[in-house]
């Protein structure tokens, strides 16, 4: 599967792109490749997210596009400009590391002050500019503290600070957040998504939390061995996941390997391990010998409603597992030839389920997507 | 302390033991470093315990001595340009050697290591014959380069070891601050692994000051150095002023380690 | 090559090329220690061992003479025109006063022959005409030994394994086969195997000692171990010097130490200690303990307490457990510190000069007296030719066990 270059091609209008790679690969052996063809634009003024579990290569290309790796074939562009041989100082590019990488032997106004040093800003124009940064963060009266007598989340802010202070038109995140715990994280997440949209900037930012991507960006690239497996807004990449690892990897979702029969219209026939019928949406994917694979989400599976129902796809099976959550009850139930698939249902006083019991279950056609074996 | 509370008897004896027996060694190691003091400031030329009478009679002999003086002034010359120059090209090296990228790094690594493997008496007399071709031999530059050859393993170590500890990514914040390298090297990452690069300087010093053998091989009179001073005054007929030297030099490596300690020390926390 | 293989080979290509930048500018930071290095350090040793098969006395003191033994063979005495090109040699060396010189480097292989080679170089002048054979005859019938014309020829040579089999009690015969040394000169294997044996010996002993000290330090209180570690190092930052002063003071005749044994009754008279094998091993180990210990402790440290409940839970009892689940994982430690030690001691010379008797006079010792006092060189530098290739030995065995980048310093 190659999504990445369909994609790149067919969405992106290349006039808009601050940066562009362009058959980038990445080996330090030879022999390996951490990342492979990678052909990507980033418009001006997005908010970019490459997701994926470590070493997929989303790190690697980011320290392509900061300048600390070469790309070992392929180019990148910065604003229209080849940037392969461009030495990290003169990109002009803001990067917030992982742990922050605030230099512990300088005050915060000194750290924030620091890029402006090699732009010629001095005196009481830097002193300004730093305040702005630092007030932009609600840092204002900490300019004195050194970074080690901060919190997490302070350092976190004049990192921010130190990446923003000289106006740069990119800005790269490695897991700025990783460190921190899940309240702060969230409250980080909405600030910095506020920030970029305030000041007007391109981010590019790395995660492997697919929330914090979901929430704060406007396309996400979903990196996995290498290769961008999906480039969408997060919203089609919820729903209308391109293959089997995008599906996996976002969300819960339940896979059944089924066979496809023909379409109907832009609907697919698809026959189930228990020689049932079903129909889903998706009709480009064709495995060989038409095996296929539907995928489901677990919130999309319901009890069987009373009487018949167009559009649904109904199946009956045996309750594994239950777990109740409060809110709602996961049920694990042995269905369509063998398979587990995982339903969650709202918790109702009116009906209990146990290990054993016989149940029917229902999912919508349209929330079926069909995938490649 | 010491013990899980769900020891048996038979394991408290035991812990007792090895506790009893690591601190006899701990006594062993230390004791005899200490006994030389209170020899220094005896009256008597005699090496027994206890002192009868305490004087400072050997250390106005030691600084009374113009030898003993001028042997104190070749070693600190000795031992300063042997810190500078094993100090910048130690921490040079190891700054190479702990990037990812660097070619060959065990071999390169086993090579630097290796002027402290290799027997000291093997470099004094290899530099004594080698040194000799260019009349390097009693001259104070080829002490000084035999020295540094062997002080250099101490700082690549130490600033190694430092730099293992040390977040690239902060040379990485301050490049794309847009700081050229140079720059990125004098404000970000020297004043960070700073601590190793003193503690090598120290070892650097230490072992310039205290080497006996190549001193040796590679000094006439006038370039004789403390400890080559002690070391014959031993050999032929040992005095209590040598007392008063070795006392003296106790109380400098003590120092060395308390800068070194208190270094180490502010680098954990 | 298929189309798949010249892929690769651009691909390998492209990696290098895209490395290049990073490794060259690593490596420039590195290039003029390693420069020096193979100056100021490498070299010297190179310089040394060279000198241990360099042969340069014969060939400069009798150029003509060994040009006339070309064609002997070697069973009878040489004839006329040998005698005559040795005594035109000896007639020049006289005159530059490089004799003596042959005359040291041939009494090497012959005893005897250096007052041979300087009678001869003082009559050389008297010996007006030929034939010369005679009257070399007549000054000492050696002239006439094929086994001493033998010597001279292969001398000839500008190496010679001469010393390096010498250190190794080996000796070439005239007729050029190996041989064992005669007895009083086989003494260099003797010295081996006693440096060999002591190094074992103080690495064994700092083992024994530093295996429970280092153990007590993982296991006392914080505040405790910090003293106690303060205690280890600062030894190892005291001038060697000064430790083996220390010694040399305490084992003294009517040293500390003789004064202790008297007070508690264990002798009646006061021990020879100082000069002895005894004061040299128990010196050596108080200055080697630490770097034993060192290694030793930054592995036990690292064993989580976890693994000593999780065998008792298990069912072990408290010797078994440390036996059988905590000393094995010490093992990498322990190897460690104790390839240190042993290595550090090979080359040990201050302390066995100083605290040592005749007898306890270790490879490096000897090098040095065949430096400063016999000034053998050759023979000095095969020595140091035989101790660097065992220290080297063991330094392998110490990189491949270990690695030179787990070398700590307190």
């Amino acid at each position: 599967m190659n999504f990445s270059q369909k994609v790149s091609v067919v969405a992106d209008v290349p006039a808009d792109a601050l940066v562009r790679f362009e058959g980038v690969k990445k080996s330090y052996d030879g022999i390996n490749f951490v990342v492979k063809d990678l052909n990507l634009n980033v418009r001006r003024g997005e908010f970019l997210t490459m997701l994926g579990p470590s070493g997929s290569g989303k790190t690697t290309t980011l320290m392509m596009l900061g300048g600390f790796e070469r790309p070992t074939l392929g180019h990148i562009t910065l604003d229209g400009k080849p940037v392969e041989r461009l030495p990290p100082e003169k990109r002009n590019i803001g990067f917030v590391f992982q742990n922050y990488a605030l230099f512990p032997h300088m005050t915060v106004a000194e750290n924030v002050a620091f890029p402006l040093r090699y732009r010629g800003i001095k005196g009481a124009a830097a002193q300004q500019k730093v305040q702005e940064a630092l007030g932009r963060v609600s840092l204002d009266a900490l300019g004195n503290r050194r970074p080690a007598q901060l919190s997490g989340g302070q350092q976190q802010r004049v990192a921010l600070a130190r990446a923003l202070v000289f106006e740069p038109s990119l800005v790269l995140m490695d897991e700025p957040l990783g460190a921190l715990d899940k309240q702060l994280r969230e409250r980080m997440q909405i600030e910095i998504k506020q920030l970029q949209t305030s000041l007007g900037i391109t981010m590019v930012y790395v995660t492997h939390d697919q929330s914090e991507a979901l929430t704060m960006s406007d396309r996400i690239a979903v990196f996995h061995d290498g290769r961008i497996q999906q480039l969408a807004d997060p919203e089609t990449l919820y729903n209308e996941p391109a293959n089997r690892f995008v599906a996996s990897f976002i969300g819960e979702n339940n896979t059944v390997p089924c066979t496809r029969l023909g379409a109907e219209g832009d609907v697919a026939v698809i026959r189930m391990g228990d020689g049932s019928t079903f129909r889903a949406a998706g009709t480009d994917a064709v495995g060989a010998d038409g095996k296929v694979t539907m995928s489901v989400r677990p919130e999309n599976i319901g009890l069987a409603a009373a009487g018949d129902r167009p559009h649904v796809n109904r199946f009956a099976g045996k309750v594994r597992e239950v777990f109740f959550l409060g809110d709602h009850m996961r049920l694990t139930v042995e269905a369509l030839g063998g398979q587990l698939v995982t339903a969650r249902i709202p918790a109702s006083r009116s009906r209990s389920f146990a290990s054993g019991d016989d149940v029917v279950l229902e999912c919508c056609v349209s929330s079926c997507r069909l995938l490649e074996a | 302390m010491w013990l899980p509370s769900y020891a048996t008897p038979s394991e408290r004896l035991a812990r007792t033991l090895v506790v009893a027996l690591a601190v006899a060694v701990l006594l062993f190691l230390i004791a005899p470093l200490f006994i030389i003091v209170p020899l220094s400031f005896s009256r008597d030329p005699f090496f027994t315990l206890p002192v009868r009478e305490y004087s400072l009679r050997w250390y106005e002999d030691f600084f009374g001595n113009a030898r003993w003086m001028n042997s104190i002034v070749n070693s600190a010359i000795a031992a300063v340009l042997t810190t500078v120059l094993a100090t910048t090209l130690g921490t040079l090296a190891a700054l190479g050697i702990s990037r990812p990228d660097f070619p060959a790094r065990r071999l390169v690594m086993a090579l630097l290591i290796s002027p402290m493997i290799v027997p000291v008496v093997i470099v004094a007399v290899g530099s004594y014959l080698f040194f000799g071709q260019f009349g390097l031999t009693n001259t104070r530059l080829g002490l000084v380069l035999a020295h540094t050859a062997l002080a250099t393993p101490f700082v690549v170590i130490t600033v190694t070891a430092t730099l293992s500890t040390y977040d690239t990514n902060l040379t990485r914040a301050a490049l794309s601050s847009g700081a050229p390298p140079a720059s990125a090297f004098f404000r970000v990452t020297l004043p960070n692994i700073m601590p190793g690069v003193v503690s090598g300087a120290i070892f650097a010093f230490a072992t310039s000051f205290d080497e006996v053998v190549v001193a040796l091989f590679m000094t006439a009179a006038e370039q004789r150095t403390l400890p080559v001073q002690m070391f014959s005054g031993i050999r032929d007929q040992i005095n209590p002023t040598i007392m008063a030297a070795a006392t003296l030099l106790l109380a400098l490596s003590i120092v060395l380690f308390a800068v070194l300690t208190l270094l180490t020390r502010q680098r954990r926390a | 090559m298929s189309v798949v293989d010249i892929d690769r080979i651009d691909v390998f290509m492209a990696v290098r090329r895209a490395e290049r930048p990073a490794r060259r500018a690593a490596f420039s930071l590195a290039l003029p220690l390693i420069a020096f290095l193979v100056l100021a350090f490498l070299a010297p040793i190179l310089y040394l061992l060279v000198t241990a098969v360099a042969n340069p006395e014969t060939r400069a003191v009798l150029p003509r003479t060994l040009a006339a033994l070309e064609s002997w063979h070697g069973v009878s005495p040489p004839d006329e025109p040998v005698y005559a090109a040795l005594a035109a040699d000896l007639k020049a060396a006289k005159d530059g006063s490089t004799a003596a010189l042959l005359g040291k480097r041939l009494n090497y292989e012959i005893s005897g022959m250096r007052s041979r080679v300087l009678s001869a170089a003082r009559m050389v002048d008297q010996f007006e005409v030929g034939p010369y054979k005679e009257k070399f005859v007549a000054l000492h019938k050696d002239w006439a030994s094929p086994d001493v014309w033998a010597v001279i020829k292969r001398n000839g040579a500008s190496l010679t394994p001469y010393y390096l089999l010498t250190a190794l009690d080996l000796r070439q015969a005239p007729d050029g086969t190996l041989e064992r040394a005669a007895g009083d000169q086989a003494i260099f294997l003797n010295v081996l195997g006693r440096t060999l044996f002591v190094a074992g010996l103080v690495t064994l002993f700092t083992l024994l000692l530093g295996y429970p000290v280092a153990y007590v330090l993982t296991i006392a209180p914080k505040a405790i171990a910090g003293i106690m570690m303060l205690l280890v190092l600062l030894p190892l930052w005291t001038s060697l010097l000064v430790r083996t002063t220390a010694w040399v003071v305490l084992l003294q005749s009517n040293g500390v130490i003789n004064d202790l044994l008297m007070a508690l009754h264990l002798t009646s008279e006061k021990m020879q200690l100082i000069f002895t094998r005894i004061g040299t091993v128990t010196a050596m180990t108080h200055i080697q303990l630490p770097f034993t210990i060192l290694p030793i402790y930054s592995v036990m440290r690292s064993i989580p307490t976890t693994q000593l409940r999780a065998a008792r839970s298990l069912g072990a009892g408290p010797s078994s457990a440390f036996w059988r689940v905590y000393a094995p994982q010490t093992l990498p430690g322990v190897v460690a510190g104790c390839l240190m030690t042993f290595i550090l001691s090979l080359g040990y010379y201050i302390t066995p000069a100083l605290v040592g008797g005749p007898r306890d006079q270790m490879v490096s010792n000897f090098i040095s007296v065949y430096i400063n006092r016999d000034l053998n060189w050759g023979l000095a530098a095969g020595l140091g030719g035989v101790l660097l290739v065992v220290t080297l030995a063991i330094y392998l065995l110490f990189l491949r066990l270990v690695g030179a980048d787990k070398i700590k310093l307190g």
